[in-house]
């Protein structure tokens, strides 16, 4: 069984982004968390859908981009979508949270109103909804590949200014850090990494993946740099072991990762809570 | 160790008018720190004394006049770690913020240390030196949610003043602190005064306690009301503060 796993080259592929996606999501998710941005995945991983549903729409209709992965399309309009967030949350700036819903309101409008202008794509929309591991392709991976090097890179480059935004952001301000900059790059990479992770757990769950495993390493994490470290081994053990038991048991991948990660977060609270006890 | 060089002129205000929409927040105001004064700015709410603040931090722009940071005009300025910056309690909520004391005042030394670099031996040293400065040593790698609202706010100038910055702008660091941590808050802030001849500014609206430690006061209210050494403040102070808060005075002595 485990075998399987280096024999067939699409499960490979997916082993492979499996891993990577559970490298950058908890790093991303983090920061993001602390900035009480935990919503923003959803928003942007429903315009990332609509952006795929029009990538689907234009092969369809136009022949020239018959050939092209609708993921970059998917990629191309979350990159629009987290702009358009950082722009409404300036606009509403007492209502910062609102952004979010609008553009995931807005993402998920137009997804219905491009199916139903398509009449029905043969592609399997389930597969991106939902992930689905034999969908992925060695084209997925690259542009996998590629999202991982770009976040990864600016981790390790502008971390100490990431941390003072989101510590701070007045302060940083005041330190002379570019703030604004930073945090569009930021978006950026949060819309890139949600476009990219869509075929492994599917869109409607990517922002679990986000978000799940960093709440389990809030709560153990005894400062910024080990919260970030649990976020990610807990986020390899929900991937690798969710791929493992959705391809033995023929679950949906998608939602295999998202319950190990839920089991996850219920044995560190469940653990947490005993020793709180046991003293 | 005296470093200081006496009426060097470290913030210079010029005629310096604010309008946020069409309210008219501070107008015409004139106003310079020396280095190595102590200076407490005082104002009722809404009286312009944040924005007073906001204006030197570079935070806000003058709507008329000119800003001067140590020679330089504003606009000019890009020197950000020659000022610290401690700002209200209150506002930050950073409390369950998962960072420990170490790492949030590492991040003091954010614009000091420039983008793409990173922290060296001698930064990291330094960061232990003005974390035993400021008494939590004991603490330094602990997350700061553990800590109590005088410690959190030692960190907050352990965290200012990590870049050794020339100025130092305290905007109500008074707010939400226990009366004993207050006393020692304000003789950190006098023998880090002592010791370095670090020019100070402080922001806030408790007159009584305020101006028995600085060397300055000024009063905000739309207008510069008064501007001389605490001393002077003190004798007149029931006529400055009758005068710029009216009735309300009486409340406010009540309280103090």
């Amino acid at each position: 069984m485990l075998a399987d796993w280096w024999q067939y080259d699409f499960l490979r592929y997916t082993l492979f982004s499996g891993i990577l996606i559970g490298l950058i999501c908890p790093i991303l998710g983090t920061f993001l968390i602390v900035r009480r941005l935990s919503m923003m995945a959803d928003g942007l991983s429903h315009v990332t859908l609509s952006g795929v549903a029009a990538g689907m729409l234009v092969s369809k209709k136009v022949a020239f981009f018959s050939a092209v992965n609708p993921l970059f399309f998917g990629m191309l309009f979350a990159v629009v979508g987290s702009l358009f967030i950082e722009r409404l949350r300036k606009v509403y700036k007492a209502y910062q949270d609102l952004a979010i819903p609008i553009v995931l309101s807005s993402g998920l409008g137009l997804f219905t109103v491009l199916i139903s202008v398509a009449d029905g794509f043969n592609t399997d929309l389930y597969s991106y909804l939902f992930g689905k591991i034999v969908t992925v392709s060695i084209e997925d991976l690259y542009a996998l590949v590629g999202v991982a090097v770009v976040v990864l890179g600016t981790v390790l480059l502008i971390y100490k200014e990431l941390f003072a935004v989101s510590f701070d952001e007045e302060f940083a301000r005041v330190s002379g850090v570019a703030r604004r900059a930073i945090n569009l790059w930021f978006m950026v990479l949060v819309a890139l990494t949600i476009a990219a992770s869509m075929r492994i757990v599917g869109v409607l769950l990517i922002s679990a993946l986000i978000n799940l495993p960093v709440a389990a390493s809030l709560q153990i994490g005894g400062s910024f740099r080990q919260t970030i470290f649990f976020s990610i081994v807990f986020a390899e053990i929900a991937v690798l072991g969710g791929l493992y038991f959705s391809y033995l048991l023929d679950w949906a991948s998608g939602g295999t990762i998202v319950l190990m990660a839920v089991l996850i977060l219920l044995i560190v609270l469940g653990a947490k809570k005993l020793r709180s006890l046991m003293r | 160790m005296e470093q200081t060089i006496p009426g060097e002129t470290v913030v210079k205000l010029t005629d310096v008018s604010f309008q946020y929409d069409e309210k008219v927040v501070l107008d015409q105001v004139t106003f310079s720190l020396d280095r190595g004064d102590f200076v407490g700015i005082v104002g009722p709410n809404g009286s312009g004394k944040s924005t007073l603040m906001k204006l030197i931090l570079g935070l806000l722009s003058p709507t008329k006049g000119t800003v001067e940071l140590f020679g330089q005009p504003l606009s000019k300025f890009r020197d950000w770690s020659r000022i610290g910056y401690v700002a209200q309690q209150v506002a930050h909520g950073a409390g369950g913020f998962p960072a420990t004391v170490r790492e949030v005042v590492a991040s003091g030394l954010v614009g000091k240390v420039g983008l793409f670099r990173r922290l060296k031996s001698h930064h990291h040293e330094k960061v232990r030196d003005v974390v035993e400065r400021v008494g939590l040593t004991a603490k330094l790698d602990q997350r700061i949610g553990s800590l109590s609202g005088g410690q959190l706010q030692r960190v907050f100038i352990a965290r200012a003043l990590v870049a050794e910055p020339e100025l130092l702008i305290l905007d109500e660091p008074t707010v939400g602190v226990d009366q004993e941590s207050i006393e020692q808050f304000y003789t950190l802030l006098r023998s880090l005064k002592e010791e370095s001849g670090l020019t100070m500014m402080i922001v806030s609206h408790d007159v009584g306690v305020m101006s028995q430690w600085v060397n300055k006061v000024a009063c905000v209210q739309q207008r510069i009301h008064f501007h001389g050494t605490a001393h002077e403040f003190a004798h007149n102070h029931e006529q400055i503060l009758a005068h710029m808060y009216g009735d309300s005075v009486k409340l406010l002595s009540h309280h103090h």
